[in-house]
């Protein structure tokens, strides 16, 4: 968390902030009670909001950006995604000022009649502060991963070869996709006939996640949609450093399906035992299964033997 | 499940490979259904030949515990009978111990029937 550039990443989330509050005041003689906020492309305002209240409620998204930002780098200091979260807040508090410094701009040049036109440029400016804060934030040092709980090593003989082999069926997953599918049909039969399309995503959501096989051997961690055979996630052997037994929480891991989080990845289909791998590159793999221990301690085991 | 193999044991490779699935099914961690790693990446992963695997899953097949179709692979049989596998197992276990014991087969069968109570 103390990394020098993580503290520069933060004083940039908080900048935007200073500026909104900082132009506000310079600004406050000329700024009229109630000021345009809403256009409808080029053309004139056609909503008005009290000054007060507008810049405020900027203000407010701001700071929250400020204090999401310094939660981060205590929560997540170190991990891989952390960038990325202080970019995401650098963005929301730079898109707040750009909103700000747009329509206050605006009012200013012309207060009778209030055009947005190019000021736009002002918001992206403030999306794109985010990226910049990412560059600044820069790649997570790479520390050297926590040793993984220890797991009891398979004891495999010298001539003894072993293969993990499961296959995971998720009801959950099957009936909320038919569920969503009976939804979008539904909706779709009634006129909105473009909804079609979005049949797609629960037909594709059972397709690959309704039935999932997972094998753990010599060559690593594999994950197979079960119905079409596709190899959606490979880990190799050499990729893990180590292999726990966890109970999976699926918020903790973005939800339920095939979730990717800063600095984790999981095939989530219910909460429960669940297998947890740390990869070398300092990331976490999980999926739930009935019987972690077993691949876990096959895993630990060829790890070793591969390390001789 | 766990699929496990010792090259050093005297008892053949696809005998071992066809107790671990008779296993699996006993112990509910293969169910109806489920369907077998294909030959050729079980092979591959447990470093044999691939014959010695198909030897495996055909001996499964004639056992009527698996269903082998060209495409789909090797899968676990809707009527593989847990129970009746147990037996099987036990008999297996029975014949093994009364051929090391020089029995003829109709003292085996003298056997079982007395055991009837």
């Amino acid at each position: 968390m103390n990394r020098p550039r993580t503290v520069v990443a933060i004083a940039l989330i908080w900048l935007p902030v200073v500026a909104t509050a900082a132009s506000w005041a310079a600004w406050s003689d000329r700024l009229p009670a109630r000021m345009a906020t809403h256009w409808s492309g080029t053309g004139p305002a056609d909503g008005f909001s009290s000054t007060g209240a507008f810049g405020t409620a900027m203000l407010i998204v701001g700071v929250v950006a400020g204090v999401a930002g310094i939660l981060a780098a205590v929560r997540a200091g170190g991990t891989v995604g952390l960038r990325y979260l202080l970019g995401l807040a650098a963005a929301m508090a730079g898109s707040a000022t750009g909103l700000w410094a747009a329509t206050a701009t605006a009012t200013l040049d012309n207060p009778a009649d209030p055009r947005l036109g190019w000021r736009l440029v002002f918001f992206v400016a403030g999306l794109a502060w985010g990226a910049i804060v990412v560059l600044v934030a820069g790649s997570s040092p790479v520390t050297t991963p926590p040793p993984p709980p220890a797991v009891t090593p398979l004891d495999l003989g010298p001539t003894e070869r072993a293969a993990y082999h499961t296959t995971l069926r998720s009801p959950l997953i099957i009936t909320a996709t038919a569920a969503a599918a009976v939804v979008i049909a539904v909706v779709a039969a009634t006129g909105q006939s473009a909804l079609w399309a979005l049949l797609v995503v629960p037909v594709l959501a059972s397709v690959l996640f309704g039935q999932v096989r997972v094998t753990a051997d010599r060559r690593g961690l594999r994950l197979t949609a079960g119905l079409v055979g596709l190899k959606f996630r490979t880990i190799p052997l050499s990729g893990i450093a180590g292999a726990e037994v966890a109970e999976i929480e699926p918020l903790e891991w973005g939800g339920w399906g095939y979730r990717v989080t800063p600095g984790r990845a999981a095939l989530v289909l219910r909460r429960g035992p669940g297998l947890v791998l740390h990869l070398t590159d300092g990331r976490r793999f999980a999926v739930t299964l009935d019987d972690p221990g077993t691949p876990a301690a096959l895993l630990t085991a060829l790890r070793a033997r591969a390390r001789g | 499940m766990l699929f496990r193999v010792d090259v050093a044991a005297a008892e053949p490779l696809a005998d071992q490979i066809a107790a671990q699935v008779r296993g699996g099914i006993l112990r509910g961690e293969l169910d109806p259904g489920d369907r077998l790693p294909s030959a050729r990446e079980l092979a591959d992963v447990l470093d044999v030949n691939l014959h010695t695997v198909l030897r495996a899953y055909a001996k499964l097949r004639d056992e009527e515990l698996i269903e082998l179709r060209r495409g789909r692979g090797a899968v676990i049989r809707g009527d593989a009978d847990a129970a009746r596998l147990r037996l099987v197992e036990l008999a297996r276990q029975f014949v093994g111990e009364a051929r090391r014991q020089g029995l003829a087969d109709a003292e085996m069968l003298a056997i079982v029937k007395e055991a009837q109570p």
